[in-house]
């Protein structure tokens, strides 16, 4: 072949196929492109990230005077349990998946994920689910109140014993996002795993792919036990079994292993994709090449060993036997390392680097300040006697939010600005984005820090009303959180403004290093097709003049000619 | 002029066709899948073995212990079937097209026989799903299994069946070594659910 | 200890990494102090064993936390790149003896923290009933003083017998500078049982009767506090400790034997009461609270409380 015959193979934005971009249509059906389906996946996501939030924003409104005066406690329960199963079940999860469905095919040099169809029936369970969580506010008895974790026997009491309930339906919600995101990971994985570029050795793979690969191990790993729990809590719920039920004979703290044994791996199914991101922004914006990569990648996969055995750290007051609570706490801190490895690893980094404060890059800085801070409150809570002392009070709050807002979302919004223009082919508007990081950034920390001082005081979470002595604080952190809610505006109108208004992005707006950024913005339907390229050193070369593909410079003159 | 890298081995994609083109990564998948598979299966047999151990009274009253020795006999027909489906995959190897369908039906057969003990075993026991712990776990752990063995059956059929397309055995026999994995899979839970169920009663 | 730059070890560079140190490791020192003014009033002989170890992991954290923080105000003050400089930085890609110092520090940070808490935990020994207990019986306490006081946990509200008196409240009363035991009993789902002040919590699971064990040690009003959602009025599922000395403690319990019996604390009952009466429909359907229980004393539910 010849070089002229390239061009037709990397150039099918001109000339879309049927279903490729400039055709909204596709958004709406079942497509089997991952790049469509990503954004499937992150609009849905965004969307539930509305409903979710503005569920927050009545419990902030709720919690902002002592007295449960705003909604009924019954609402209230109800508010805060559908918020964090939507923010996590229908916002973190799907709006990662989207992520991967766009970054790992281009990343990695495949025309798409292993398994399209699968991909596009994995989508297509969100909203079914969704729908199904959102139809119990609905049902006579309202939806689930138990909170998210639905510890019997409080999930089990249904006081109007309807067959069809909100916590029934939960359960089955839950259970489908369990199903979905296997199918994803079994894609994820095998994608990782079979269809890398010719030249892409394992530790030639960016670090976003190798957080990717290791998150979603931990999915293959623990969502399945947590399925298991649920369907028994679902049996015990509306087929009177005693698996939980203690005057049957069962074991309601059985249940909390069950839960936790996933939902604790499942924070760092959500941290480890953002660490990806960190890695990724980082050199392009510091202009540097990762600091230790293979420390870096080698570290996500001690991550998601130690992940696998802490989850006794949310049990500590059960009355788990001495012994455990000590093995917990010390696997649980043992998580500091590998963590602590990538954090230098950023700041090795920066260091020395020149640094563009663009809004990806301004949002990597902000995730990681709010992370470091969350990760040493989580050190905090590692330690029995002081977990003892704060668990289930809004210091836990605060922890979990300065990671899942500060760190992860503020990383999921710092992805999509950087890689917007690649995918949309129009660049974003960078006034509206600042402004979004600056609300976002100051809000986080308004509405988030003062959690911790009311946790000391022993303010219990999951309460509708509080003591007068704790009012000051939460006002604060009230008036934090109508902030975030602000915060979203110009976020949506930047999305929404500068695809449709924005101008042309070029094929590679920030000069950075990586397969997806050799493709035309967007990427057509099938990526390189059979043009791809043969990779020949490590992700992060800034700075060093090697070039990360054969013919290189071939690559970018196709992309030129464009 | 520079020669440009080559695509990567396989026949020349054809699009807008769907994606039948691309190397099958089937068998990987399903592995991947069978592995998460097995953590639900071990989250019952742990659920099983804490309740049990913790357990003040086990077995609901007047249950003695279960009965071992028929469920024994059919635990032989099932962990054969393992055996037979082998012979049926060796035959499909050798492109013994007859003799393959003929053990596939053989193992589904066995299936269909275990699966008839089981439920057999199911209409003479004096507790139900709902009598206490015991009871609970005994039809949940069976039953879920006895759907995995309905499921291996039902895919076998599909083998059975996309056997009579010309030309489908030609490329490779991915699905046929899945679903030869999958009832391996299931034998050897049951071997271990027989064990936890029948074999510890202490 | 990130700040060292690579290579090259120039005397000033080293002068500034140890002044920067040295300031970290005041101003870490300085917060762990501050750190006990977060805290509630220490009532229990356990609140100051905790409160130390608050105290140290703040420093710790501080000196982390403001340790990576002013490296990056440090990079973003003097490493940014004019504007349109588009050019890529000196290529940095790893140095092995500080990914070596990096993973070990952390690793001693950690292992110091967990060896401290491991002596903390030995040293509170009573926090709670260290093993599962099964079936109300609870081997793990056999041996010990039976429990004075046996709490019950309700949907919603809290009562507390003290069989040897024939008392019974709904303000728990316990005497100052002793161990009293507490049998911790549910009647319905999860509770848990939490004086911020006492610096203790523990589940309180239906099924299992769980020996706790609590030393008072200051004198006055605290609160208790349902700690595991336990549905509709969870939030106010919250009662007073009285904590007096042995000798009141004695003549309340012999002045409260004589109380008869009426109905004690129940906020829940008295809002669900009020809720029917007004017919109020803004909310979902609720599980009926158990009626409030029969006490010789209810107590009050007065503010304030000292923690
Ligand atoms: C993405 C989400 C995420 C992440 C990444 C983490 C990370 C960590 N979490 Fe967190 N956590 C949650 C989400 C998350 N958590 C949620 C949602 C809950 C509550 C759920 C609920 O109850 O509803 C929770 C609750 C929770 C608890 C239970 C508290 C309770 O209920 O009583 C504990 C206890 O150990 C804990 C600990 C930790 C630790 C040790 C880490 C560590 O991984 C942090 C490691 C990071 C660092 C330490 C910082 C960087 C390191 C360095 C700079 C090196 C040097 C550091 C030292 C020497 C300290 N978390
Ligand atoms: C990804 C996870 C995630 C995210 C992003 C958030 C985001 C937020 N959370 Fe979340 N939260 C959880 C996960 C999350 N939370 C979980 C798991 C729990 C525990 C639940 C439990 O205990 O069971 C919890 C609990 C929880 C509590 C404690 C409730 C209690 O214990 O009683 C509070 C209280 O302040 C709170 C507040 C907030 C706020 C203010 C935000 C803000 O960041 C939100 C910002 C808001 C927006 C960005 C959108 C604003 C929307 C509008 C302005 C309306 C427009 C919309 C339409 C027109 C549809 N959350
Ligand atoms: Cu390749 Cu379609
Ligand atoms: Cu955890």
């Amino acid at each position: 072949m010849t070089l002229t015959s390239l061009d037709p193979g990397i150039l099918k934005a001109s000339h879309p196929v049927p279903g490729a971009p400039n055709n909204w249509k596709r958004f709406f059906s079942f497509n089997t492109d991952a790049k469509v389906i990503g954004i499937q996946y992150i609009v849905t996501s965004l969307f539930f990230l509305l409903v979710g939030g503005l569920l927050a924003m009545i419990m902030r409104g709720e919690l902002i005077t002592p007295e449960a005066d705003l909604v009924d406690r019954t609402v209230y329960n109800a508010l805060y349990t559908m918020h964090g199963t939507i923010m996590l079940f229908l916002f973190m999860f799907p709006v990662l998946n989207g992520l991967n469905n766009l970054l790992i095919p281009c990343m990695i040099g495949a025309p798409d994920m292993a398994f399209p169809r699968l991909n596009a029936a994995a989508f297509w369970l969100v909203p079914v689910f969704g729908v199904i969580l959102m139809a119990s506010f609905l049902v006579p008895g309202g939806p689930a109140a138990s909170g998210w974790w639905s510890y019997p026997p409080v999930s089990l009491q249904n006081p109007l014993g309807h067959l069809i309930n909100g916590e029934a339906l939960w359960i089955t919600a839950v259970a489908l996002s369990g199903v979905s995101s296997i199918m994803g990971a079994v894609n994820f994985v095998t994608t990782i795993l079979r269809m890398r570029a010719p030249g892409m050795t394992f530790f030639r793979m960016p670090i976003f792919c190798w957080t990717a690969l290791s998150a979603q191990t931990i999915q293959l790993i623990g969502l399945p036990a947590l399925t298991g729990g649920a369907v028994m809590l679902l049996f015990d719920l509306v087929a009177g079994t005693s698996f939980y039920r203690p005057e049957g004979g069962g074991d309601p703290v059985l249940y909390q292993h069950f839960f936790w044994f996933y939902s604790h791996p499942a924070v760092y199914v959500i941290i480890l994709p953002v660490f990806g991101i960190f890695s990724e922004l980082f050199p392009v914006h510091a202009r540097k090449p990762l600091f230790g990569y293979v420390f870096v990648a080698i570290a996500s996969l001690v991550i998601v060993g130690l992940s696998l055995v802490v989850w006794v750290h949310h049990m500590f007051p059960s009355g788990v036997p001495q012994w455990m609570r000590d093995l917990f706490m010390v696997s649980t801190m043992l998580i500091a390392v590998p963590t602590g490895i990538k954090v230098f690893a950023w700041l090795g980094t920066l260091w020395g680097g020149k640094i563009q404060l663009n809004t990806p890059m301004l949002f990597s800085l902000g995730g990681l300040f709010n992370f470091v801070f969350a990760g040493v409150t989580g050190i905090m809570l590692a330690t029995v006697p002081v977990d003892i002392h704060v668990n289930n009070t809004y210091f836990v709050v605060g922890h979990f939010h300065y990671v899942i807002y500060g760190a992860a979302t503020m990383g999921v919004y710092a992805a999509i600005y950087h890689w917007f223009p690649k995918f949309t082919g129009h660049m974003y508007f960078e006034g509206l984005g600042k402004l979004h990081f600056l609300l976002t950034f100051v809000g986080t920390n308004l509405n988030f820090f003062p959690m911790h001082p009311l946790g000391l005081m022993g303010m219990p979470r999951r309460v509708s009303s509080y003591d007068p002595e704790f009012a000051f604080w939460n006002v604060i952190a009230s008036l934090g959180g109508f902030l975030l809610g602000v915060s979203i505006i110009p976020f949506l109108l930047n999305l929404v403004s500068s695809w449709v208004w924005g101008p042309k992005a070029p094929a590679n707006p920030w000069k950075a290093i990586g397969l997806e950024w050799l493709l035309p913005s967007p990427p057509p339907a099938e990526n390189f097709e059979d043009n791809v390229p043969t990779v020949i050193s490590g992700p992060y070369g800034y700075g060093t003049g090697k070039p990360l593909v054969e013919h290189q410079e071939a690559y970018e003159r196709a992309l030129q000619e464009a | 002029m520079t020669t440009l890298p080559t695509a990567p081995p396989g026949p020349t994609p054809t699009h807008g066709e769907g994606h039948a083109s691309h190397p099958s990564y089937t068998l990987t998948g399903f592995i991947i899948f069978l592995c998460s598979e097995s953590v639900i299966f071990l989250a019952f047999f742990a659920a099983y073995a804490l309740l049990k151990s913790t357990a003040t009274s086990w077995l609901p009253p007047g249950v003695e212990g279960l009965e071992w020795r028929t469920p024994l006999q059919f635990t032989v027909v099932l962990v054969s079937s393992s055996g037979t489906i082998a012979v049926a995959e060796h035959f499909l190897g050798k492109k013994r097209l007859w003799a393959f369908r003929g053990f596939l039906l053989l193992t589904m057969a066995m299936g269909a026989l275990f699966l008839y003990g089981q439920a057999s075993e199911w209409s003479g026991l004096s507790f139900g799903f709902t009598t206490g712990t015991f009871g609970s776990l005994f039809y949940l752990l069976t039953g879920f299994h006895g759907l995995h063995v309905a499921t291996g059956i039902l895919l076998m059929g599909l083998m059975l069946g996309r056997s009579f397309y010309p030309d489908n055995y030609e490329k490779g026999e991915q699905g046929v070594i899945a679903v030869s994995l999958f009832w391996h899979f299931v034998d050897v839970i049951w071997v271990l659910l027989f064990l936890l169920l029948y074999a510890w009663q202490a | 200890m990130t700040s060292s730059a690579p290579a090259r070890f120039n005397p000033a560079a080293v002068a500034a990494v140890s002044a920067w140190v040295g300031l970290l490791v005041l101003l870490s020192h300085w917060l762990g102090q501050q750190a006990y003014r977060w805290l509630p009033v220490q009532a229990s002989s356990a609140a100051p064993l905790v409160d130390d170890l608050f105290s140290l992991e703040t420093a710790i954290a501080c000196f982390v936390f403001v340790g990576v923080v002013s490296v990056m105000a440090y990079v973003l003050l003097f490493n940014r790149a004019e504007k349109y400089d588009m050019d890529d930085a000196a290529p940095v890609e790893g140095n092995t003896l500080l990914e070596i110092i990096w993973t070990v520090i952390p690793l001693v940070l950690v292992m110091a923290i967990a060896w401290t808490t491991i002596g903390v935990n030995r040293e509170i020994g009573a926090i709670g009933p260290m093993d599962h207990s099964h079936g109300n019986t609870n081997e793990a306490m056999a041996g010990a003083p039976t429990a004075e006081i046996q709490v019950i946990a309700r949907q919603w509200s809290w009562e507390f017998r003290y069989p040897d008196a024939a008392v019974s409240s709904t303000e728990l009363h316990l005497p100052a500078g002793r161990r009293v035991g507490l049998q911790l009993e549910s009647a319905d789902v999860i509770h848990g049982f939490y004086v911020p002040a006492f610096r203790l919590k523990q589940q309180v699971i239906p099924g299992r009767s769980i020996a706790f064990f609590i030393t008072p040690t200051r004198e006055g009003r605290y609160r208790l506090r349902d700690s595991e959602y336990s549905g509709t009025w969870f939030a106010a599922n919250q009662v007073d400790v009285v904590v007096q000395s042995e000798n009141a403690y004695q003549d309340w319990l012999t002045r409260a034997a004589t109380q008869p019996l009426r109905p004690g604390i129940s906020d829940a009952s008295r809002e669900y009461a009020q809720q029917q009466s007004r017919l109020r429909s803004s909310g979902y359907p609720t599980v009926r609270p158990a009626p409030p229980p029969m006490v010789n004393v209810p107590g009050s539910n007065t503010l304030p409380h000292a923690g």
